[in-house]
């Protein structure tokens, strides 16, 4: 297969490039007696107009009935330069838009390479090679958002092509060399501890998800005396600091109900994990104690194979019960299906007063579109929350650096992997692939009821976004739903649900 | 000269007359007294519907009962909640309702013809913009406190990463001198920990001694300044100060740094601080340890950057103001809680 590359204006660009001019040259012209597949003499045209052409090309095989969609935001609005990396003449800023693009055009070839029917690893490995070439000075926070972004998918793909569970690991090529290793993959228990806190500070993600959740469970909570919140992942915790906070201090002085938190753990917690679940409880509880809220932690361990089973939770007369599932805050670790699945049907068994749930926003095309279609999601979606953290404040590269480096990496690249494993024909049990849309619609299939998100919960989410850019927006959808976007682009869905008390029934 | 008698046909339906007397007064013949709802009266009903559940669930009875304002009648908050809800959800359909209250809710809708009914459709207008208002203040005072919830808890998780890695980094030190604080990265990334050491820029403190100060609230600019963005009367804040930090009374630290058990009050840790979490200000580090978690120069420059440019919104306490912060290192005010037992 003939790969047309638009090899002028690659080495039009490359005199812009800050270290690696030299190489581009050399590198470029041995690429044509290194690889004869390749015709890189092949000039289709400059600028844009050989972008149709690669297009054309990629899908000749037909592997996806979609055209990858290109998002606007990469052609008219191309992602922001970096100004402490790179600041040269004025036309540099066309250079570093064609660069993204270019970028983008050798993760969709490299992407196509590797997950068309013949699965040709080696066109793969000779654009990654590429790719790294491009990307390699962005490692390590400088560089452009789309060079940073570009690094991580690229890493991903490197570890697609190496076979699937080498990625999973995590870190790779971006570790720093040197430091002490508590937890595989490059970084350590204190690099995600700093990692998180410069994430909440610099993103409203995290707040957002906590925030509506809260906010819907203390409207629900009401005049109730026992609350009891059953956690999916609690993670470090800190998301019931802000409800405990807000149950002393409702309004007319009323004494605070009986908290009582059971967090769901799991055997095999993840490799990022901040801190232990016993950890947590014990932090929750002296903060509990400090703003004075009566507060009781429970463990539900689940077995391994992550069933969850309502009659092993203990109960009390008379509580209130609240299921929280914060699934894909960027911070948060991966979890199958199944596992999901499990816990939000026991949930409804137990008939919750209500049921939070804070997951992805799917692009436009929903979880189907094959294997390029999610792959070209996933860049969309990757590449407004990389825009949403430079915007969020001014922040040192490599706060963001590291944010990206400990949470967003990982989670690339094992969403590509998935991805990757649930391409038509192979193995389909992760997420997406059976299931093709969000677990909203999941819910809404098994027979919860939509709660409603109230208008003081909106305001504080607009209120909230607001502090942080007014790039965010949040938008209220089907009534019980906030949905937090950067420009154009939904990434953050929080929902309220509650469950009917029929598990039969359909309805 | 004006006559003062207002047209009757928009009075009849629930006032009297007004009539004026030689005297010049202005008496009325109501049968029912009227009531004037000032802004701080309308403040405390509304307060008290939301207390109880809202304009839907609350009842003049139980709103009389929560308000406890003397000389208030089941009449008043009758009325005055079905403006109320009128106001809320102008579309909403409502049940018992007289046909007075529906013509109210034509004349909102329609455009009002007369100098009468516009002034009865600014009045509900005018509830509405009120009850907006209020209601985006009460939620902003509550994100304010939530943020600032979350903000301790994880500042006391961080301290308390930093105090088990500086006792790791002794060790290390000690040993071989390899770790962190003599690693410099090759890559752009310093020490991660030069930025959670010692109430890192990231992390708050409570150095404000002012109520909490966003800078972006103070953008939003509903009343006018942050003054009036007054902590929440129930919440026991005493106002800090930067002078005001807490070291543990006595270190049950495995480590040997009992030499630093200053003692100052707290005003988070009640009674004798029996149990105390291992909390330390960064600057009490043993000596040979110190430069592992920061060094302060560094933490300097990082807060006099983080400062100058706009400051992160998760700043409690310290709020982003250039003007209430002196540019020196972090202290940790306060222990935020003991560690539970």
């Amino acid at each position: 297969m003939d790969m047309a590359i638009d090899y002028v204006t690659m080495m039009e660009f490359s005199g812009h490039s800050t270290a690696t001019t030299d190489e581009f040259d050399g590198g470029c012209r041995d690429w044509s007696d290194w690889s004869p597949v390749l015709d890189w003499d092949a000039v289709p045209g400059s600028g844009l107009g050989g972008f149709d052409d690669l297009l054309a090309s990629l899908l000749e095989d037909g592997t996806g009935p979609d055209q990858p969609h290109l998002p606007p935001q990469w052609v008219d609005s191309p992602p922001s330069v970096h100004t402490v990396a790179n600041d040269k003449e004025g036309d540099e800023t066309d250079g570093h838009d064609f660069k993204g693009l270019r970028l983008v055009h050798l993760l969709m070839a490299a992407g196509e390479a590797l997950s068309s029917e013949g699965e040709n690893r080696e066109l793969a490995r000779v654009i990654l090679v590429r790719l790294k070439e491009l990307v390699s000075p962005a490692s390590g926070g400088c560089g452009t958002n789309m060079e940073r972004l570009a690094a991580h998918f690229t890493d991903a793909l490197q570890g697609l092509l190496e076979g699937a569970g080498a990625v999973a690991q995590g870190g790779g090529k971006h570790s720093i060399g040197g430091r002490p290793h508590r937890l595989e993959g490059g970084y350590n228990q204190t690099d995600v501890l700093v990692a998180f806190q410069l994430l909440q500070d610099m993103s409203p993600y995290v707040k957002f998800g906590h925030f509506t959740a809260n906010q819907a469970i203390l409207e629900a909570v009401g005049h109730e005396r026992r609350v009891h919140v059953v956690d999916y992942d609690i993670m470090e915790g800190v998301q019931w600091a802000s409800l405990m906070q807000a149950l002393v201090s409702q309004d007319g002085g009323r004494p605070a109900p009986h908290l009582r938190i059971t967090a769901v753990s799991r055997a095999c917690s993840g490799r990022r994990s901040i801190t232990t679940v016993q950890e947590t409880g014990r932090r929750l509880a002296a903060y509990a104690k400090s703003v004075g809220q009566p507060f009781s932690f429970h463990q539900y361990r689940m077995d391994p194979d992550e069933t969850f089973r309502p009659a092993a939770l203990k109960l009390v007369q008379g509580e209130a019960l609240f299921f929280n599932c914060m699934l894909h805050l960027p911070h948060s670790t991966y979890h199958t299906p199944a596992s999901i699945a499990s816990f939000l049907s026991g949930a409804r068994a137990l008939s919750p007063t209500l049921v939070t749930l804070v997951e992805e926003e799917a692009g436009p095309a929903g979880g189907g579109g094959g294997f390029m279609g999610r792959f070209m999601d996933s860049l969309h979606h990757y590449s407004a929350v990389y825009d949403s953290l430079e915007a969020g404040f001014p922040m040192p590269d490599w706060a963001r650096a590291l944010v990206e480096k400990v949470f967003l990496g990982p989670r690339i690249a094992g969403s590509l992997v998935r991805m990757y494993r649930g391409r038509p024909g192979e193995e389909e049990e992760e997420e997406g692939s059976g299931k093709g849309g969000s677990w909203g619609e999941w819910l809404v299939a098994e027979g919860f009821k939509p709660g409603r998100v109230s208008s003081s919960n909106h305001c504080q989410a607009k209120l909230l976004v607001g502090l942080f850019d007014d790039g965010y927006r949040v938008e209220e959808v089907a009534g019980n739903r906030l949905v937090l976007g950067w420009k154009s682009r939904r990434l953050l869905s929080a929902s309220i649900w509650t469950a009917s008390s029929d598990p039969d029934s359909l309805n | 000269m004006f006559h003062p008698k207002k047209p009757s046909g928009m009075n009849s339906h629930e006032r009297g007359m007004c009539v004026q007397g030689d005297s010049g007064l202005v008496l009325t013949t109501d049968p029912k007294p009227r009531l004037r709802w000032t802004v701080e009266l309308h403040e405390r009903f509304v307060d008290a519907v939301t207390q109880l559940g809202g304009p839907d669930k609350a009842t003049p009875k139980t709103i009389m009962r929560v308000m406890g304002v003397k000389g208030l009648t089941l009449y008043h908050l009758k009325s005055h909640l079905q403006k109320f809800r009128l106001g809320k959800q102008p579309h909403k359909e409502f049940n018992d309702h007289s046909i007075k209250d529906a013509s109210a809710l034509e004349l909102q809708r329609s455009s009002a013809s007369s100098s009468a009914m516009i002034g009865r459709s600014m009045n509900e207008m005018q509830m509405e913009v009120q009850r907006r208002l209020h209601e985006q203040l009460e939620v902003q005072r509550h994100l304010q406190l939530r943020i600032e919830a979350q903000g301790k808890y994880m500042q006391a998780m961080l301290e308390k990463a930093c105090q088990t890695l500086a006792g790791e980094s002794m060790v290390l030190h000690n040993s071989s001198g390899a770790g962190y604080h003599n690693h410099k990265t090759p890559s752009n990334m310093p020490n991660p920990m030069n930025s959670i050491g010692g109430g890192a820029p990231f992390v708050k403190d409570f150095g404000s001694s002012s109520p909490l100060n966003f800078p972006s609230f103070q953008d939003l600019n509903i009343y006018g300044g942050a003054d009036q963005l007054d902590l929440h009367p129930n919440l026991d804040r005493p106002s800090l100060s930067l002078d005001s930090y807490h070291l543990p009374s006595n270190n049950n630290s495995s480590h040997d740094n009992s030499g630093f058990g200053k003692k100052r009050p707290s005003p988070f840790v009640t009674g004798g601080s029996g149990k105390n979490p291992l909390l330390w200000s960064a600057d009490d580090l043993p000596e040979h340890g110190h430069d592992q978690i920061h060094t302060p120069e560094m933490v300097d420059s990082i807060s006099v950057d983080i400062y100058e440019a706009k400051p992160p919104p998760a700043l409690t306490g310290g709020g982003g103001g250039d003007e209430q912060k002196p540019l020196k290192p972090h202290r940790h005010d306060d222990h935020l809680f003991q560690q539970a037992g």
